[in-house]
């Protein structure tokens, strides 16, 4: 690693840290698509801000960047409290209408000016370790200036610290009036006031993260982390902690997947975010799918090669760089890059929490099983003769089929909560104990007494 | 000698763009009383409550607390919310919540610490939630939510108590735990306001009752006011109610 690949990775990191903490409260308070809108009409700020001063670099930039996001939300607001349509009309009524008014003063008084399309959307990093922030220069002498390092970083920094203080100062009246404003109103902490500070944050900060990844992205990069936090966890300081490791984690990855394709790092940065949430949502489908796609690209390419060589078309060969990068990489035999790409899979889908469609098969059957055991568990209960405990006499007298008695017996079993004996089958206590509480906590339903059982036990988690 | 009055409410009007919901309402509520806001849906009740407390700003009128206004006496008066009013999603914990009760009391910036947090364990004790206290909020049940909004108001301290629809979508058993806790505040010598659909239960719940349909149709004491005419004159519809002696 050089330098500047050192200082493009703090800036992303720095950039996903202080988008993702307003980002959490975006998408608790259901605002997630205010930043899209805030992210364009910035525009507007920024090219008033040039026809004032003139210059691209000027701090006004950013405080007028920021004021119009503030005033989008405001307009926002009060068109949808005219009651004529709702909060999502509204703000696609007045962004585009800022970001278009910021267009045609571009196109009309400053056509001369370079605005690159494609760094003006997507963000460009490459060439912001080479831009330092210079201070105490003395006019007309060159080198004279005292070299602070990276502008980005700076700037960045500054909105970073900001953030957290306000976030540690105000942590406490933000939880309360995004949980339920009518409280916070009626104990003095005005809901208006929390809401414009954070829209105040929000705007900031996407103003700062501009630069790095652009109006599009720095969207993913303020939602994506909160939203995939928000499935891991139920605690807010938590949610807090994960959007951050989130974002950082997707901020590095993301840089380096670019420098491995040779492609934009705001694009890799949103793919590994696209493919964070997609693993916490549905783990057990989406490591198998990654799993799978690598372990057959890899060797997809392996025999690509040895065709290539054994035909000779060189004009179908793969680039350069992507030889290169699989041939550094990923150029083990077949076992071991199923055997670790298998490994990887069983780890995520472990480590994840549980959800998705095929964990939800799987909690259906074991419910179905479980409320099975309670039945049987219960009939032993209620019969103390011995021939209505036999184990032949299940498949009769409950009518269930032969192998699901089995199957249930052996469950109970391994639970120690029967013992079988000459095949008779009585409980021991632990099993006693078990089907008192369960039938205690079904007939009452107070799960008071359940607690300990819920972690061994679907059938009580509800 | 002039009764010393909790709340008092002078010509409060409150429009919703430019549409009033509440016209001109005089309200006198005496101290240490049960008492019931009834009225259609729409009639404002929730909307009574929310302008009393500063939450919606009226066009016109005035609302004291003790004599003075309710942004001096903030400290005297907790809330309770409809349950429908947030989102149970929220990523925190029963015990949590109840401790945002005692945010208004801190203040600004400072946090919360060991004193508030075993005045929150108590108040959860009192409405039988202290088993639940680690429970993530969209665990708990429509009953138990309600209880832990009442907890919240409880860890308050507070003279005044307003409770929007506490009954709505709990079952017979907290309902009963809610209005027994409810009663003992009064016995304690607080006041409470309930807004409250149920008017089978009013003569059995409470002692002081609010008539509204966007104007105010009668205030004073059950037994003295809670009949056929006043139910007719703010239901609209011949209404008839079995008052048990």
């Amino acid at each position: 690693m050089n330098s500047a690949q050192i200082t493009i990775q703090i800036i992303v990191a720095l950039v996903a840290v202080a988008c993702a903490i307003p980002g959490t409260f975006l998408v608790l308070r259901k605002m997630s698509l205010i930043s899209d809108a805030i992210s364009h009409s910035i525009l507007l700020g920024i090219v008033i801000g040039f026809f004032i001063v003139g210059d691209t670099s000027s701090p006004l930039l950013i405080v007028l960047a920021a004021f119009a996001g503030i005033v989008t939300v405001f307009l926002v607001e009060f068109i949808q409290k005219t009651g004529l349509v709702k909060e999502d009309t509204a703000i696609g009524l007045v962004f585009p209408a800022l970001f278009s008014i910021g267009v045609i003063l571009i196109a009309k008084n400053a056509n001369d000016v370079h605005l690159d399309i494609d760094s003006v959307m997507v963000g460009d990093l490459s060439l912001a370790p080479f831009d330092p922030l210079l201070i105490n220069c003395t006019e007309g002498i060159a080198d004279s200036c005292i070299n602070l390092g990276p502008k980005a970083i700076w700037v960045i920094g500054t909105i970073l610290v900001i953030t957290l203080v306000l976030l540690f100062a105000f942590f406490k009246e933000l939880k309360v009036s995004t949980f339920d404003a009518g409280l916070a109103a009626a104990l003095g902490f005005s809901p208006v006031i929390m809401h414009y500070g954070l829209m105040t944050v929000s705007s900031i900060t996407i103003v700062g993260a501009f630069d790095a990844v652009g109006p599009i992205l720095v969207v993913a990069l303020m939602i994506a982390p909160a939203a995939t936090a928000y499935l891991f966890t139920k605690d807010l300081k938590k949610m807090l902690v994960l959007a951050c490791f989130f974002g950082v984690f997707s901020a590095i990855s993301g840089y380096w997947l670019a420098h491995l394709l040779d492609a934009s790092i705001s694009g890799s940065m949103t793919t590994v975010l696209a493919i964070l949430f997609l693993l916490v949502y549905e783990p057990i489908i989406t490591s198998i799918v990654i799993g799978l796609a690598t372990t057959t690209s890899v060797i997809f390419y392996q025999y690509y090669q040895q065709l290539l060589t054994e035909t000779g078309f060189a004009q179908f060969a793969l680039s350069e760089k992507i030889s290169r990068v699989f041939a550094e990489f990923v150029l083990l035999d077949y076992v071991t890059i199923m055997l670790v790409g298998g490994v990887c899979a069983v780890l995520l889908i472990y480590i994840l929490p549980k959800r998705g469609v095929i964990y939800g098969y799987y909690k259906v059957r074991q419910q179905k099983t479980e409320i099975m055991l309670l039945v049987f568990l219960l009939h032993i209960r209620n019969h103390t003769e011995e021939s209505e405990r036999h184990v032949k006499h299940l498949n009769e007298h409950i009518n269930w089929q032969r192998l699901r008695s089995d199957s249930v017996v052996e469950l109970a079993l391994k639970n120690n909560m029967i013992t079988v004996d000459n095949d008779i089958i009585s409980l021991t206590e632990k099993g006693e104990e078990f089907t008192e509480k369960a039938i205690d906590y079904i007939i009452t339903n107070k799960d008071t007494e359940i607690e300990e059982m819920k972690d061994d036990f679907f059938l009580f988690r509800g | 000698m002039k009764q010393k009055y909790a709340i008092t409410v002078d010509d409060l009007t409150v429009a919703y763009n430019y549409k009033p919901v509440l016209w001109d309402i005089d309200l006198a509520i005496p101290e240490s009383v049960l008492m019931c806001i009834v009225g259609p849906n729409g009639a404002g009740k929730s909307t009574l409550i929310k302008a009393i407390l500063g939450i919606i700003k009226p066009i016109a009128g005035t609302v004291s607390i003790f004599g003075k206004s309710y942004k001096q006496q903030r400290s005297l008066v907790a809330y309770v919310p409809q349950k429908g009013s947030v989102d149970w999603d929220f990523p925190t914990t029963a015990l949590d919540v109840v401790m945002m009760g005692t945010y208004g009391s801190l203040g600004w910036i400072k946090r919360p610490g060991q004193k508030e947090k075993k005045a929150s364990l108590e108040a959860l004790e009192k409405v039988g939630m202290l088993p639940f206290k680690n429970r993530q909020i969209s665990q708990l049940s429509g009953g138990q939510q309600q209880r832990i909004f009442l907890a919240r108001a409880l860890v308050q301290n507070a003279s005044i108590y307003f409770m929007d629809e506490p009954f709505q979508g709990v079952d017979a058993t907290t309902e009963k735990a809610i209005i027994n806790i409810l009663k003992e505040l009064r016995k304690a010598g607080k006041t409470v306001v309930v807004v409250h659909h149920d008017l089978q239960t009013v003569p059995e719940y409470f002692d002081w009752v609010t008539f509204l349909n966007v104007k105010k149709i009668a205030t004073g004491p059950v037994k003295d006011i809670f009949n056929d005419d006043n139910l007719t004159k703010t239901y609209g519809i011949n209404y008839k109610v079995s008052v048990q002696e």
